[in-house]
């Protein structure tokens, strides 16, 4: 073999070394809110937007802040650092990425899944245009 | 009706060709003629269908499931086509359209270099998935047939169309998804012509007649690439233009190959080494399309990205990956079978050469491609081995990166100085040396600006010297063959691609502030002044939208920057969307999202509940209950004027004496408006008016009432607008679309140059060693 296979060997093994390891510690868990506040880790949660408990923005600390729900039933209250977002509230469904602190869900991100992504159903059909 | 059985008729055609073009192969050659004119048909029919499709969009068949679910009549024209292309089975169309419309070009000139059949087989059977899948999932089923479970009456028309989402209203909507998916069929181009090759048994020359395809489905899908970032920074207010996002991601990953596989095709061309390399490399471009319409189409990042589109249900699962599969199968199995015939030419190339330092460049973009590749399928892979549910930090991205950029940058740099063969080191470092000097001072000046940390600071350094280098060397050669300056400009095109990326991604600034209509707030040390808004756009009655005018001022330097705030149907008006406005200078734009907009002054408003007491805002010496509703004028439901008179029954406590009457508020049943009369407290000034009811359905007891107040004594304070902006200085991003704009542009000028010599080597198909070698 000659030593420009070994290096290049060395230099791929390393790479996929770096790789498999940074992979690991950037990887974000979907779970549950109960498992996101036992761990505390940066997860990603996917729930509803509880409209009852309403959604609001604050213009001075630039936090927009609602009540979610996750699959399991629980709720918490969603810190989120930025604006209210786009079509957030005809989202069918809400994920959010972040921690637990303090009792509270801090996200750096909140993901809104938008019915346009999805092919209309009867009931709109029905309804078109009224 | 027409159209589905025109795409039936498309795909029963373009087994046609795919028989005909295979018998070809066989030796009968008389098919050849016939496949191509099968073909030509084929190209004509899908434009047809394609043409049908706009005519059902435009004419608002709202009886077509396709028509109803993405467009609307309130759509503006341009829109109206984009959602012709907007939806699943829409991009699906456009995309096979491509296909066809592309080989039209390409099958003359096969045609003249005698590689038709060979190419073409390969070429009519991506075609025949392609027609599979728009026959399952095609644009003309009726309501009815979609929703045939739910009882539809056959032949109902909605009167109207969901709409296309208002986030998609803007031109970039209707040039994004054409260019991307040009992208994504020129890419079949180079596939076709690596599996000709390996049925010819013709490795080398095929090299030469497919390299200009092969710039061509590289440049636009780049350009293609840049359009969807660019859409997200300048309207979708996404703050960057790149965010690692899978679907992202996913056209990225085979773009990356083909840069990878450009380079190596020169390698070969030159030196006739790197035969396998190329073969699997524009196999695995092209199988790397299909995974990205896999991964964007099936449904399966539906939670993972911003952007991936609905699931396609379950059959078109299946197709989808069967597509990809037997690609993979066909292409990778045609090489294992083909491997020894191939040869395997050892490439020793010397370190000091340039096929050398493209080899190493390759393979580094390809390591990048491997990196996405790994990051964006792990999720998956996770899923399917049944790990838990896991998503890749977009941090991945950035920190596998960093040293590979580096690396990429320098090699960007070396390339184009060395020669072919060999070159001397101290005539590499005497050419290098002016704009090593401008890129020391580069660094230096880049470090001044902020950038201290080492590794970004390598990272410039990296960019800088390939800038300067390959610049230098673009410019020698545009005065003196402007056609060979392809690579050099493409070289500069990423080094500027990349500066823009290191300060961009790393030294922009952000602040959040609040802006008080005529009053100048200093921010990241820029002057900030809301002067008020403009509504636009009024011809459109579903929505409300508006600029918000703010002079942005440093040093004398004066813009008018609009960020955009709109209500639309499309969300009931329940909250604003939001579009950036940005103030564009090469060294920096200064980019405002509007996050919020209020109203301050005029009189205070409170509102209260039964029962409730609160001291009045104007005079905290008076205290006032608010008791209970009277609702005895409107016993009769309301006046013939069309407004009822509800009463507010209060109870006002000045110094310890109270003294309790009831305020009156005439309200239009038509708006649920209401005027006053407002209550003056016996010796104050202060009045009080009972504005209107906030209703609560549920209980009557829980409604509240709205009241006003003013003093006489003071004047009401102007009504002022404030708007809450998020304000980020980001340096040096020009240089992203600059450096794209001028890479796609190098890559155009490229392609002049080799079709150019693919007409010169027409006859002369160089036997090279290699083949002499496996041959015998």
């Amino acid at each position: 073999m000659k030593p420009r296979y070994i290096i290049g060997i060395i230099v791929i093994i390393a790479g996929l070394g770096f790789a498999a390891y940074s992979l690991n510690s950037s990887k974000i868990e979907y779970t549950n809110l109960s498992s996101a506040e036992a761990t505390g880790r940066k997860v990603q949660v996917k729930g509803v937007w509880v409209k009852e408990k309403g959604a609001d923005y604050n213009n001075t600390s630039n936090i927009f802040s609602f009540t979610m729900k996750d699959d399991s039933q629980k709720e918490v209250k969603v810190l989120f650092q930025g604006a209210r977002p786009n079509n957030f509230e005809i989202a069918e469904s809400i994920v959010v990425k972040g921690r637990f602190e303090g009792g509270e869900f801090h996200a750096s991100e909140v993901l809104t899944k938008c019915p346009s992504k999805y092919e209309g159903n009867v009931d709109q059909l029905k309804q078109s245009g009224s | 009706m027409f159209g589905q059985i025109l795409i039936h008729l498309l795909f029963g055609g373009s087994l046609a060709c795919l028989t005909s073009y295979i018998l070809a192969l066989k030796g009968y050659k008389q098919y050849i003629p016939i496949a191509r004119n099968i073909y030509r048909v084929l190209a004509g029919g899908m434009l047809l269908t394609f043409c049908l499709l706009m005519a059902t969009v435009i004419s608002h068949s709202f009886e077509y499931t396709y028509v109803w679910s993405y467009s609307s009549k309130e759509l503006p024209p341009w829109y109206l086509v984009a959602s012709g292309y907007a939806g699943q089975e829409g991009s699906f169309m456009l995309w096979t359209l491509w296909v066809c419309l592309i080989g039209v070009v390409l099958l003359p000139y096969l045609k003249k270099r005698s590689w038709e059949a060979e190419v073409m087989v390969f070429y009519s059977l991506i075609l025949v998935f392609l027609f599979l899948l728009l026959v399952v999932k095609n644009p003309f089923s009726f309501v009815w047939e979609t929703f045939a479970k739910d009882g539809i009456p056959i032949g109902f028309a909605p009167p109207n169309g969901r709409g296309l989402n208002p986030l998609l209203h803007n031109i970039w909507i209707t040039i994004h998804p054409p260019i991307l998916f040009t992208g994504f069929a020129a890419m079949s181009v180079p596939f076709a012509f690596a599996m000709g090759a390996m049925i010819k048994r013709e490795y080398q020359s095929w090299i030469e007649i497919a390299l200009p395809w092969t710039l061509y489905g590289t440049a636009i899908l780049g350009f293609g690439i840049m359009l969807g970032g660019f859409w997200a920074y300048e309207t979708l207010g996404w703050g960057g233009f790149w965010g690692w996002d899978p679907v992202e991601n996913s056209s990225l990953i085979p773009w990356l190959v083909s840069v990878g596989l450009v380079h190596t095709m020169l390698v070969q061309r030159k030196t006739g080494g790197l035969v396998k390399t190329n073969i699997i490399l524009a196999v695995t471009a092209f199988i790397l399309v299909l995974y990205s319409t896999f991964l964007t189409r099936s449904g399966v990042l539906g939670d993972t990205s911003v952007h991936s589109f609905v699931d396609p249900g379950k059959f078109a699962f299946i197709l989808l990956i069967a597509f990809m599969i037997t690609f993979a199968i066909l292409g990778y199995g045609f090489v294992m079978y083909r491997r020894k015939d191939i040869g395997n030419k050892q490439d020793n190339f010397s370190p000091k050469s340039r096929e050398f330092t493209l080899a190493i460049g390759s393979a580094f973009i390809l390591g990048s491609a491997i990196i996405v590749f790994i990051g964006t399928s792990w999720p998956l892979i996770a899923e399917i081995v049944g790990l838990p549910k896991i998503a890749i930090d977009p941090s991945f991205y950035n920190k596998m990166h960093l040293p590979l950029a580096i690396m990429i940058m320098f090699v960007n740099a070396l390339s184009l100085l060395i020669r072919w063969k060999a070159t001397s080191y101290s005539g590499v470092l005497k050419k290098s040396l002016y704009p090593l000097t401008l890129t020391v001072a580069a660094t230096a000046t880049s470090y001044w600006i902020g950038v201290h940390d080492l590794k970004y600071l390598l990272l410039a350094f990296g960019a800088w010297f390939s800038l300067f280098i390959n610049a230098e060397l673009a410019l020698k050669i545009i005065r003196n063959k402007f056609s060979s300056a392809g690579a050099y400009i493409s070289h500069v095109g990423v080094a500027m691609l990349m500066i823009g990326i290191v300060f961009t991604a790393r030294y922009s600034i952000v602040d959040h502030v609040q802006l008080v209509q005529g009053v100048t707030t200093k921010a990241l040390g820029y002057n900030f002044t809301f002067i008020g808004r403009e509504q636009i756009e009024k011809e459109y009655k579903d929505r409300e939208k508006f600029k918000f005018h703010i002079i942005v001022e440093k040093d004398g330097n004066v813009n008018n920057v609009a960020p955009i705030l709109y209500w639309h149907d499309f969300n009931k008006r329940q909250s604003a969307y939001k579009e950036p406005g940005i103030a564009w200078a090469v060294a920096k734009d200064v980019y405002i999202s509007p996050n919020s907009i209020q109203t301050i002054g005029g009189a205070p408003e409170i509102t209260l509940s039964k029962g409730q007491t609160i001291t009045l805002p104007n005079d905290s010496s008076i205290r006032m209950t608010f008791v209970t509703f009277d609702m005895s004028n409107m016993r009769n439901g309301g006046g013939a004027d069309g407004t009822i008179r509800p009463g507010a029954v209060i109870t006002v406590d000045t110094k310890g004496i109270k003294k309790t009457d009831t305020l009156y508020s005439t309200i239009s049943m038509a708006t649920m408006e209401g005027t006053s009369e407002p209550y003056t407290i016996n010796g104050t000034s202060q009045n009080i008016s009972f504005l209107k009811i906030n209703a609560n359905k549920e209980s009557l007891q829980q409604s509240e009432a709205v009241f006003s107040f003013t003093d006489s004594s003071k004047p009401i304070a102007p009504l002022k607008e404030v708007i809450g902006v998020e304000i980020s200085i980001k340096p040096f991003i020009n240089f992203v679309w600059f450096g794209v704009i001028a890479m796609v542009g190098g890559f155009f000028v490229a392609i002049i140059k080799y079709r150019k010599k693919a007409k010169r080597t027409k006859t002369m198909i160089p036997v090279s060693p290699t083949q002499i070698e496996v041959q015998v």
